[in-house]
């Protein structure tokens, strides 16, 4: 097997040196959970390492991450798009996604939804055109005693939401800096449906939201 | 009423190990013969709390059966079905009654690695306090080479998953694991058996809540704990997950088999003010309605597939009388609709052309033909697919419609 760094030497990396550091530590924390001839298994890992890097996966992220696996583009682009927590394009510096499963629905999750869009100026799906929040419906969170509930950048959960709670955090977020997002194509803009931006890769993912 | 898993909740910090105590069934298990484990969780009659119930000691008894090796336990813990929330509360609350369960499991079906599978979302919360639990257990010789002093070597990994309800899916979660998108596999070959699990070594495949049972099987024996359960062949207790209209929503621990009146009256404070009820989810959005008069219906695996629905996953909810049915089906159906992971085509056309006509029918666009549609497209669904994903979709789609007809005909034209 080629030695990690001779490998890598072969794809840039889409990382500044503070954030390789940061990935590679992680990256051989992942790799070494699986047997040796195992380690394409990290690449779930290995993506969500590279999002938390950079915000959402570039095309020189993925690239990146493949070659270190020795996973073939075609197989990393499969997981990228399957799995709805890697974002294939630019969200906001901070993501609100409002459950809206069976328990939260009938807790009135579609008046929060309908709440922050309204706040926010945006539908979900979309993200504010200052780039600070994007809004998206999610499917349930394992949290239907609390309901609603909201899931604040990906891990954060918000329960037994209001309007009134909805509200207080937005505003809270307003003057917090949020994940830094490494430029690439235009987020998903209000009234900006993203078509010269959109890969044809990406439509696909676009379309299960 | 004896609890098992929900002991330690009220207890401050009930996630350390100075809450939870040296582990105290683990050197009596390392004792034991791994396969006099295994007899006394077939004993026990658990069943797998993850949503199928299936025995686990026969479960145990495939993985035992087979030659080859490695041999693997894997954990589910990517808690996804709607209305099901108990796993993240062990996970948070009292990780270490999980993972004592799981090391005795590893010894009884002779597996030196491990993998919790937790979904992604639960990275922050749930998943770090499990790792803390999975830390205090290496540095007190539980997991590790020469577990307290035995020959028996465990290594414990939690991984996790990027947002996919498929991947609750046994298979889907092997693939998931192993590092693929994750579509099920066509079966057989089983999980348990060589060529169907992990790496394609023989595997089984356990739901947290489960494997939380098997530290007080190993101390009290499985006959007690079969005792516990008030129908035959369903032993123990089970954590309820209520949601929905009622007082006071949250994860309770009851007998398996009590009835879901008492699970709301006894438990959750009964219905909230001005809620009468009208609809019962028993195990997770895949299963069958229930109508309020069916809630004497005792809440057990057995009972319940009797009655053409399931206990799943524990995910109660209680619905009161301001839901339309047709509504609520339609944001059911919206949820597999966008789960399918698209394999099938019966299940990704299915999911698809059921939700659009459920939204045309409460959009108030619908003719009673759509609801007969809806009907008989779910059951052209069932049966026909890799996994049961399909058929999870369809037994809500038809139950509603069948019991509560008047909620659809009042949104349609003609």
């Amino acid at each position: 097997m080629i030695p990690l760094a001779a490998r890598a030497a072969t794809v840039p990396s889409p990382f500044n040196a503070e954030q390789q550091k940061r990935f590679d530590e992680g990256f051989q924390r992942a790799v070494a959970k699986y047997p040796p001839e195992r380690r394409r298994a990290a690449l779930l890992a290995a993506l969500h390492l590279a999002q938390d890097e950079l915000g959402w996966l570039s095309e020189p992220a993925m690239a990146y991450v493949g070659h270190l696996l020795d996973v073939p583009p075609v197989r990393v682009r499969e997981v990228a798009t399957f799995y709805t927590m890697y974002r294939l394009r630019p969200v906001g510096r901070h993501h609100i996604g409002v459950c809206n499963s069976v328990s939260c629905w009938a807790m009135g999750a579609e008046k929060i939804l309908a709440h922050c869009a309204q706040t926010l100026g945006i539908q979900p799906g979309e993200t504010t055109r200052d780039g600070h929040f994007s809004l998206e419906e999610v499917a349930c969170l394992a949290s239907c005693g609390t309901a609603p509930a909201v899931l604040v950048n990906n891990f954060r959960y918000v329960e037994n939401v209001t309007s009134q709670t909805m509200d207080r955090l937005i505003e809270k977020l307003r003057g917090m800096p949020g994940q830094e997002m490494t430029p690439g194509p235009a987020a998903r803009l209000p009234g900006h449906h993203h078509q010269a931006a959109t890969t044809a890769a990406d439509s696909g993912s676009t379309e299960r939201k | 009423m004896t609890k098992i898993l929900t002991v330690d909740w009220d207890k401050p910090e009930s996630w350390l190990l100075r809450t939870y105590g040296d582990y105290q069934v683990l050197p009596k298990a390392l004792k034991m013969q791994p396969q006099q484990i295994v007899d006394e969780v077939v004993k026990s009659n658990l069943r797998g709390r993850g949503g199928a119930g299936f025995p686990t000691g026969m479960k145990w008894n495939f993985v035992r059966k087979e030659t080859s090796f490695p041999k693997y336990l894997v954990v589910n813990a990517d808690e996804g079905e709607p209305g099901t929330f108990k796993d993240r509360e062990i996970l948070l609350r009292s990780p270490h009654l999980f993972v004592e369960g799981l090391v005795i499991g590893c010894f009884a079906l002779d597996c030196h690695l491990t993998y919790v599978y937790c979904r992604g979302e639960f990275r922050e919360g749930p998943v770090k306090r499990l790792q803390g639990a999975v830390d205090e257990a290496y540095a007190k010789g539980y997991l590790g080479k020469k577990i307290l002093g035995s020959a028996f070597d465990l290594d414990m990994h939690v991984v996790f998953g990027a947002g996919a309800y498929i991947c609750g899916e046994e298979t889907g979660l092997l693939e998931s694991l192993e590092g693929r998108k994750g579509y099920p596999r066509l079966k057989p070959p089983f999980p348990a058996n060589a060529g169907g699990g992990l790496f394609k070594q023989p595997t089984a495949v356990n739901n947290v809540e489960t494997l939380a049972n098997i530290p007080v099987i190993v101390e009290k024996g499985g006959e007690w704990f079969s005792n516990i359960g008030l129908v035959p062949k369903n032993g123990g207790t089970r954590l309820f997950a209520v949601s929905g209209h009622v007082k006071k929503p949250g994860v309770y621990e009851a007998p398996m088999g009590i009835s879901f009146r008492r699970l709301l009256d006894e438990h959750c404070g009964g219905m909230r003010e001005g809620s009468v009820l009208k609809a019962i989810i028993p195990g997770g959005s895949s299963s069958a309605i229930m109508t309020a008069a069916e809630a004497d219906w005792a809440s057990d695996f057995d009972t319940l597939k009797a009655k053409k629905t399931m206990a799943g996953s524990g995910g109660v909810v209680y619905l009161d009388q301001s839901v339309n049915m047709a509504q609520a089906l339609a944001n059911v159906m919206r949820f597999y609709a966008h789960e399918s992971c698209g394999q099938c085509t019966p299940c990704r056309e299915g999911t698809a052309w059921l939700s659009r006509l459920l939204d045309k029918i409460v959009a108030g666009e619908g003719e009673k033909q759509d609801v007969d549609n809806v009907h008989q497209i779910a059951r052209q669904m069932e049966m026909k697919t890799i996994c049961a994903l399909a058929d999870g979709a369809a037994m809500p789609a038809k139950s509603y419609i069948e019991k509560f007809r008047a909620d659809f005909d009042g949104l349609v034209r003609g």
